[in-house]
C-alpha cells in the first residue's frame, strides 16, 4: 500500500467533498468508508435493484455532483474499511473487513468525517429488542426499500422525526403518531426565524403537509414516558402538556432526541506540522450543521489540511460565510424544537430504568453509588459502577450518566461525559487475528 | 432465480444481494439475534455501527450485523457461542 498525502475517514458528503477537493488540488487521496457503500446518513445508497429513497431534486443534484467529482478525480473509495485510531507512532490503523486484516497507513494528513450520532434519552423500556432509533429505521428503509410490518410510532424530539414520518407516509405507511416533546411553531418568534431559511421551511412544509393529509397525529408537547412489551407488541404510555396520560399499542417504536457529533474515541485535532499527522475534522462529526454544510465543511477541511502540509492557499472566507448561515439555521431549529416543558430529570425515572444499555446498569444502580460519604468522581462511576464500560464504550449512556450524576452529587464537580468514556479505541470489535497481522509498515 | 441464503443458528435465512445481516434477520421476523457474551439479548438499534448491540459471529468472528453484508452460504451465529475459529 502506498501512503497517501491525505487519508479521509467517512464516505458521507463531508468526506467525499474533502477527498474530491484535495484530489483536484493535486494531492494523493485515500477515502475509506466502513459500510459497504458510500453516502452517509443523508445520501445513503440502496442495495442493488432497489430505487433510491426520494430525497428531493435538490438533494439528488448534490449527490450527482459528489459522484461526478469521484469519477473525475478517479478516487476509488475503500469500502468496508474502518478507521480504528492512531497508534502510538502516529500510524493510522485501518481494518479492511473484506480481507479481514488491519493495515497501518502513514498519511501526511487525516480528515475525520465520521458524521453524527443520534441522541436517545433513556426511558423505561427503551432497551427492549424492537425499539430502534429513528435513524436505524431510516437506514433499513433507505438501504432495502422495506418498511417493517405493523404499527410504527415515532417519538422523542427534533426535525428528523417529521422528516421520517413524511417519508413513511409518502410510501403509504404512515406512522400511528409522531410524539414530539417540543411545541414547534407555537413559539412564533422562534418560528419566524425560519423564514430566513426557506430551504428548511420548505422541507418542513412538505413533510407536515403529507402528515396532515394522511391525518397522522403530531402530538406536540407530549413525551413518551414508558414502553412495555405486550406479547409481540408494545404498550407505550404518553403524557401530554396538561399531564394527562394515554396509552397506545404499537408494533415498533423508533426513538430520536436529536443528533450530536460522532467524535467518539477519535484522535484530537492536530494542526501542528511535525507533531504526527495533521488531523482536521469536518462535517457533522465536527459540528452538527446538516447535509449542505457538510459538503462546504469538507472542502474547507481539505483546504486547511493542504495548507498545513504544503502551504497551499485556503479559500476560507467564502466557506466560513456559508457555514455561518447553516449554523444560524440550526440555532433557529434548536429553538423551535426546545422542549415545551422541562423534561423529567433522569434520576426521577423508576429505579429499574436502564441507563447503560450494554451492561443493563440502571438508575437505581447509579443512585447506590451516591449513598456513601463521598460523592463519586467520573472514574469511580465508571470503574465501580460499571457505567460506560460496555461494548459501546458509553456512546449511548455517558451523557445521561453525567447529567444524572451532576444532580445526584451537586456538591462535587460534575463529571464530564469524557471522564466516563475515556479515549478508548478501537471502538469496535476487532478480531485479534486481524490485529496481530498489522505489518510494520515503513514510515515515510 | 433462487434467492441466496445464509445460515443463522443452522436455519437458512434468505437475503437480497448487498443487504446487511441485520436487514435480512429483521425481514425474517427476528427481533433478537441471540445473546451477547454478557448474556444480554442482541438487537438492532442504531443501524450505523455505534451501539454495538447487534453483534453476531460470522464464521466465528464478531461483527456488527448492521454493517456486515450477508454472504451466500455464510454461517452466522449469536455472539455468545464461543467456538472461535479465527
Ligand atoms: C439518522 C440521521 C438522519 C439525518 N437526516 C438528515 C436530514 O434529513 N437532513 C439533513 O440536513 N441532515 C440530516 N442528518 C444529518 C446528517 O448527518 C448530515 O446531513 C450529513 O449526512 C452529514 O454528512 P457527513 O459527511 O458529515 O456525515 P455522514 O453523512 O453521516 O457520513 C459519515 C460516514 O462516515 C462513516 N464512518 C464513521 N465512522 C467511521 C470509521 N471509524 N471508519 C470508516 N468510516 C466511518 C459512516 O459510515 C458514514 O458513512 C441526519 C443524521 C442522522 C444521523
Ligand atoms: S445496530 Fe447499533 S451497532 Fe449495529
Amino acid at each position: 500500500m502506498t501512503d497517501p498525502d491525505l487519508l479521509v475517514i467517512g464516505g458521507g458528503p463531508a468526506g467525499i467533498a474533502a477527498a474530491v477537493r484535495a484530489a483536484d488540488a493535486g494531492a494523493s487521496v485515500m477515502l475509506v468508508e466502513m459500510r459497504p457503500a458510500l453516502g452517509g446518513a443523508f445520501h445513503r445508497r440502496p442495495i442493488e435493484g432497489v430505487e433510491p429513497w426520494p430525497i428531493g431534486r435538490e438533494g439528488e443534484r448534490r449527490w450527482a455532483r459528489l459522484d461526478e467529482g469521484l469519477v473525475r478525480t478517479g478516487i476509488v473509495p475503500r469500502l468496508r474499511t474502518a478507521f480504528l485510531g492512531l497508534d502510538g507512532a502516529g500510524a493510522a490503523l485501518l481494518e479492511d473487513r473484506v480481507a479481514g486484516r488491519v493495515e497501518a497507513c502513514h498519511p501526511r494528513a487525516i480528515i475525520l468525517a465520521t458524521g453524527a450520532l443520534e441522541s436517545v434519552r433513556p426511558r423505561p423500556g427503551w432497551h427492549r429488542p424492537g425499539v430502534v432509533t429513528a435513524g436505524g429505521l431510516q437506514v433499513m428503509m433507505k438501504e432495502t426499500g422495506r418498511i417493517p410490518e405493523g404499527r410504527i410510532l415515532l417519538a422523542g424530539s427534533g426535525p428528523l422525526l417529521i422528516a421520517l414520518a413524511g417519508q413513511l407516509t409518502a410510501r403509504g405507511r404512515p406512522p400511528v403518531a409522531v410524539v414530539e416533546a417540543a411545541d414547534p411553531f407555537t413559539e412564533m418568534v422562534a418560528g419566524l426565524g425560519l423564514l430566513a431559511h426557506p430551504r428548511h421551511l420548505a422541507e418542513a412544509a412538505v413533510h407536515l403537509g403529507r402528515l396532515a393529509l394522511a391525518r397522522v397525529p403530531w402530538r406536540r408537547a407530549t413525551v413518551l414516558e414508558a414502553i412495555t412489551p405486550k406479547g409481540d407488541a408494545f404498550e407505550v404510555r404518553l403524557r401530554d402538556r396538561r399531564g394527562r396520560r394515554t396509552t397506545l399499542e404499537v408494533d415498533h417504536v423508533a426513538l430520536h432526541d436529536g443528533i450530536r457529533p460522532n467524535d467518539h474515541g477519535l484522535p484530537a485535532a492536530n494542526e501542528t506540522p511535525g507533531a504526527g499527522p495533521i488531523v482536521v475534522s469536518a462535517g457533522d462529526g465536527r459540528e452538527v450543521l446538516g447535509v449542505v454544510a457538510a459538503e462546504i465543511d469538507g472542502e474547507r477541511a481539505a483546504d486547511r489540511a493542504l495548507a498545513l502540509i504544503d502551504g497551499r492557499p485556503e479559500a476560507t472566507r467564502d466557506h466560513l460565510r456559508r457555514l455561518a448561515r447553516e449554523r444560524h439555521a440550526q440555532a433557529v431549529l434548536a429553538r423551535v424544537f426546545a422542549p415545551a416543558r422541562p423534561l423529567d430529570p433522569l434520576e426521577t425515572l423508576p429505579d429499574d430504568t436502564v441507563l447503560c444499555r450494554c451492561e443493563g446498569r440502571t438508575v437505581g444502580d447509579l443512585k447506590v453509588l451516591f449513598t456513601g460519604a463521598d460523592t463519586p468522581a467520573g472514574r469511580e462511576i465508571k470503574l465501580t459502577g460499571r457505567f460506560a464500560m460496555g461494548l459501546c464504550q458509553g456512546r449511548f449512556c455517558a451523557h445521561w450518566v453525567a447529567e444524572a450524576s451532576a444532580r445526584l452529587g451537586p456538591d462535587a464537580p460534575a463529571p464530564r461525559p469524557r471522564d466516563l468514556t475515556g479515549d478508548r479505541w478501537p471502538a469496535r470489535p476487532v478480531p485479534i487475528a486481524a490485529l496481530a497481522a498489522v505489518p510494520d509498515a515503513p514510515k515515510r | 432465480m433462487t434467492a441466496s441464503t445464509f445460515l443463522f443458528r443452522g436455519a437458512a435465512v434468505p437475503f437480497r444481494p448487498g443487504e446487511t445481516i441485520a436487514a435480512a434477520l429483521t425481514a425474517a421476523g427476528l427481533r433478537t439475534f441471540g445473546l451477547d457474551p454478557a448474556g444480554r439479548e442482541t438487537r438492532y438499534f442504531c443501524g450505523i455501527g455505534a451501539c454495538q448491540a447487534c453483534l453476531v459471529r460470522v464464521d466465528g468472528v464478531l461483527v456488527e450485523a448492521c454493517l456486515t453484508p450477508a454472504r451466500a452460504d455464510g454461517r452466522v451465529e449469536p455472539a455468545e457461542d464461543r467456538h472461535d475459529r479465527s
